[in-house]
């Protein structure tokens, strides 16, 4: 803590000397102009690798360019343009309508309220939010390789994917970058929160979504629904007073066959029978798989197993 | 925080400040800290700072100069590099956009009002089409958002999925809200005669009551956080997780998560019902393993013998099977 105010006043410092350059400058030239760098050089690189860190995490775009010269050296600034906000010509029921969204939904992240900040608009009381959408932390990076129109590349479900991300979507309380998939030649969707370790982001400008693209249109929540192979048709029994709920997991791409004794037959079209076995299993003892053998035979092996 | 965080929050706010301040010259000290969230005291600390921020040659014109009135208005100049904000991260204008559409789409919110067009303008600024958030809309949530606004009694037919029965109760609706991508009410039910959370899509029929019901006090607590709060005799139960079902630490409510030196992760969670974690740990499988309390530790191995139990019952085999051939044989199949 004691030296957070030095480190505040050095960093602004260097700042308003980036943004006010009008040529790329040196390291060696910043740490002697700006006050409160040490003396000692490799003390001074420290400090200023440090705040060149934290002003980047902010999103600062600091731009190292090669110096003209004999020797290779660089300088490094901040052009105006890629650092102000274009002035989004929003009125002050504007802003006060989105600080009331950002009050009323909570996302589990302070990046709102920091948008805000810049907005000029935090003030006012704030009131239990009335939702949850969380947003998970690879959000970020490819909800702006959409915007760039970037692929990106990461794991999912045990594979690596590379992705056009023509869209950022959120259906029952999950959120989905949905695009081009170059293995399969063919839309997909992805749960964020199933994408594994970091994206790999790819050049800028790389593609054009269709214009009447709707990410949410091909958004697949039925986890047994995921791959490329045709469904086949898998028959279940539920109990008696389950079918409601059946359904409402299932949703409506189902044939019903409702028995005399109130047990019902439910026929659902099936691409993962792994993705599937959760589902059924979420009945515990009161649904069961009649048919294919196969699909019923490979839940029995899986309970076998725990037995 | 830690002095960095500190520090670089410290940044970010001043960044913000100073731009509004150029741009709105005279704003009083008190709706400055208002405005930004901060003390007076804080706001003071924060221009006393922004007066030492210069640039080369550092002459007496190259400081930012802050000056303020006997009425406390404040007035900054010399500050020609900070007279815009620091544009939006895409974590910002994501959160923003986030946060603007799912308001949008609650029913009832205005389509065309200023939040709908501060998000159209943000997304025209970020290049970026609308952004899709779909937060459902069963069937009686306006019913129970209304009557949960006038707090007015409610007389309803409610499905309980854990024991599958249909129940009509007198309720107190006291909050909406919506987690997990589901809508929850929480009331006051005087069949149970306590607080419960209800899922607004498992409401089959709404009857206003004529009754008014006077409200308890408004709990400060996060209303979405509610729908997992525990009842405080809830067992707490610790699961050994591989790292291919380490998804589960991030997606359940967990008291805490321990990583092992193997990888695997022991994640403690409270339970409810004792269903909700048969069905957890059967889907998981050997991905994951009950290791607290010594009682539950059979709870996989029991579970999955009794759904076993199903498919080698024939009788209720066969009674499947015959529905199929009946059917079968009607269509001549």
């Amino acid at each position: 803590m004691a030296d957070a105010p030095g480190r505040v006043e050095r960093v602004l410092n260097l700042l308003a000397m980036l943004l006010d350059t009008r040529r790329p400058l040196p390291r060696e030239e910043i740490v002697r102009d700006v006050a409160g760098y040490p003396s000692e050089v490799s003390a001074n690189r420290r400090a200023f690798e440090r705040d060149k860190e934290m002003l980047r995490g902010m999103g600062v775009p600091i731009t190292v360019e090669e110096l003209p010269g004999e020797t290779v050296e660089v300088g490094y600034r901040v052009r105006p343009e890629e650092y102000y906000l274009p002035d989004l010509a929003l009125s002050a029921e504007e802003t006060a309508a989105l600080r009331v969204a950002v009050n009323a939904i909570s996302l589990g992240s302070a990046s709102a309220e920091g948008a805000l900040m810049k907005l000029g608009g935090l003030e006012g009381a704030s009131e239990a939010p009335i939702a949850s959408l969380p947003l998970v932390p690879s959000l970020a990076t490819l909800f702006d390789a959409f915007r760039r129109r970037a692929p990106v590349t990461f794991d999912y479900r045990g594979e690596r994917r590379t992705v056009e991300p023509w869209g950022v979507t959120s259906k029952r309380g999950h959120w989905y970058v949905v695009g081009y998939d170059y293995a399969r030649e063919a839309v997909r969707s992805f749960r964020a929160d199933r994408v594994d370790g970091d994206v790999e982001v790819g050049a800028p400008g790389t593609f054009d979504a269709p214009d009447d693209f709707r990410p949410d249109d091909h958004v697949e929540e039925r986890a047994w629904m995921f791959g490329d192979d045709e469904p086949v048709p898998v028959a279940v029994l539920v109990d008696a007073g389950y079918l409601d709920g059946a359904l409402a997991v299932l949703g409506d791409d189902v044939i019903v066959e409702k028995h005399p004794d109130g047990r019902a037959t439910v026929t659902v079209p099936v691409v993962d029978t792994t993705g599937f076995r959760v589902v059924v299993l979420g009945f515990l003892e009161h649904a069961e798989v009649l048919r294919p053998p196969d699909v019923r035979a490979e839940i029995v092996t899986w309970l076998e197993q725990q037995t | 925080m830690s002095p960095r965080a500190v520090a670089e929050h410290e940044v970010q706010r001043i960044l913000a400040l100073v731009p509004w301040i150029v741009a709105h010259p005279g704003s009083t000290k008190t709706e400055l800290a208002q405005r930004f969230g901060i003390t007076e005291t804080q706001l003071e600390d924060d221009l006393a700072l922004v007066l030492m921020i210069g640039v080369p040659p550092y002459a007496g014109g190259d400081y930012v100069d802050v000056e303020e009135d006997d009425d406390g208005r404040v007035t900054i100049r010399l500050a020609d590099y900070f007279r815009r904000p620091l544009r939006l991260t895409p974590a910002e204008g994501l959160a923003l956009l986030a946060a603007g559409r799912a308001l949008l789409s609650v029913p009832g919110s205005d389509p065309s009002g200023p939040l709908a067009t501060a998000l159209d303008q943000l997304e025209a600024a970020l290049d970026v089409p609308e952004m899709i958030v779909e937060v459902g809309e069963p069937p009686f949530l306006h019913a129970v958002r209304e009557a949960t606004t006038r707090h007015e009694r409610l007389d309803v037919d409610y499905w309980s999925a854990g024991r599958d029965e249909l129940t009509r109760r007198e309720i107190d609706p006291l909050t909406v809200f919506y987690a997990m991508g589901a809508w929850y009410l929480s009331a006051y039910c005087h069949r149970v005669e306590g607080e419960r959370m209800f899922r607004v899509d498992r409401i089959r029929g709404v009857r206003a009551t004529g009754t008014h019901f006077d409200p308890p006090e408004p709990s400060p607590a996060d209303e979405p956080a509610r729908v997992f709060n525990p009842r405080p005799d809830d067992p707490m139960v610790t699961l050994r997780l591989r790292p291919s079902a380490a998804w589960v630490a991030e997606s359940y409510p967990t008291e805490s998560v321990t990583e092992r030196a193997d990888g695997t992760l022991d994640v403690v969670l409270v339970v409810s019902e004792p269903a909700w974690l048969e069905r957890l740990v059967l889907s998981l499988g050997p991905d994951a393993e009950v290791i607290a309390p010594a009682d539950r530790q059979g709870l996989a191995a029991a579970a999955a013998a009794r759904v076993l139990g199903r498919y080698r019952d024939p009788a209720r085999y066969e009674d499947g099977m015959r529905g199929k051939n009946d059917r079968r044989d009607s269509h001549g199949v």
